[in-house]
């Protein structure tokens, strides 16, 4: 991959059957609809930082927000990415598909490049 | 100058080259990461045009009911002016569909002249009769998948800019009503310099 391109990666846990932690107005083992099994996920910071990972230089792009919703047997996440800077950023990004036991639910998903205006959210 | 003497500089001339090409370098790469060695339709760009085209289809209300629709992928129409090989989308799609488990597909009409020789095959004398697959038992698609590709470029001076647009129609082939269709925009800039 072109080392030009700043990669963000979204790590997303599917953790079907783990619905232990009990959290406000959340179906148990859910923040923010997205699924977290048994960890402690108690605002949108702590679940921005157990599901988004990034690689590559470190730069301005931040994931902000996050929120999943299901569509029949869908999972379909929204996230927000920030980009601070005063430049355009190109960064690329993808999901990782995870099960309840931490083992890869899905094969590797291609990387999606992005290009972010400077000072927007994507 | 005399032809020993040529042939001599020649040679010299071959070595000296040989030994200042750079030596070869192969490596394995990363088949998902994002290629950019050229504007030219590449291997992201079909990845992200199946990916998108998928995931659209799979929320598309012939999909979710869960009925496993009958599919047969007809042609993708390449109207840009590059060489792209739109079987290999439509391959993808189909492929990523079938892992789904959402979808069936029917023999398609590329497919069908295989499929009637290994029939016809299984009649002939050598196989036995209880076991051989009769004639008209195929299953026919109730929808069909079609679409275009195609493509703007301009260029200037030390820029070029290529505009792709994907699209995807599934159609009922029983009524003809268009169950489905969705695009993908891919925008690629390239600067000189």
């Amino acid at each position: 991959m072109n080392p030009r391109w700043t990669i963000a990666a979204l790590l997303v846990a599917g953790l079907a059957g783990c619905w232990a932690t009990k959290k406000g107005f959340e179906i148990p083992g859910q923040a923010f609809g997205c699924p977290v099994g048994d960890s402690r996920v108690s605002s949108m910071d702590d679940l921005v930082k157990q599901k988004v990972t990034s690689e590559g230089k470190r730069t301005t792009i931040q994931a902000t927000e996050m929120r999943c919703s299901r569509s029949g047997d869908l999972l379909k996440i929204d996230a927000n990415l920030n980009n601070d800077s005063s430049t355009v950023k190109r960064i690329a990004y993808k999901f990782r598909w995870i099960d309840a036991e931490g083992m890869r639910a899905w094969e590797e998903e291609n990387w999606k490049p992005v290009l972010m205006y400077e000072n927007s959210i994507s | 100058m005399s032809t020993p003497r040529l042939a001599l500089a020649l040679a010299l001339a071959a070595a000296l080259a040989a030994g200042c090409a750079a030596p070869e370098k192969t490596r394995y790469g990363d088949a998902k990461g994002v290629e950019t060695l050229t504007n030219q339709f590449g291997s992201t760009d079909l990845q992200m045009i199946a990916e998108s085209m998928t995931r659209s289809m799979l929320q598309a209300p012939v999909i979710v009911s869960g009925n496993l629709p009958i599919v047969t992928v007809q042609e993708v129409r390449n109207k840009t002016s590059e060489y792209i090989d739109t079987r290999s989308i439509t391959d993808t799609i189909r492929a990523e569909l079938q892992k789904g488990g959402k979808v069936r597909f029917a023999v398609d009409a590329s497919a069908m002249t295989p499929q009637v020789d290994e029939i016809k095959r299984q009649q002939s004398e050598y196989y036995a009769k209880e076991q051989a697959v009769q004639k008209g038992q195929m299953v026919g698609a109730q929808y069909r998948m079609e679409g275009n590709i195609t493509s703007i470029v301009k260029q200037v001076k030390d820029t070029k800019d290529v505009y792709y647009k994907f699209n995807l129609q599934l159609w009922n082939i029983r009524n003809g009503l268009l169950e489905w269709s969705d695009e993908k925009e891919i925008r690629k800039t390239t600067t000189r310099g």
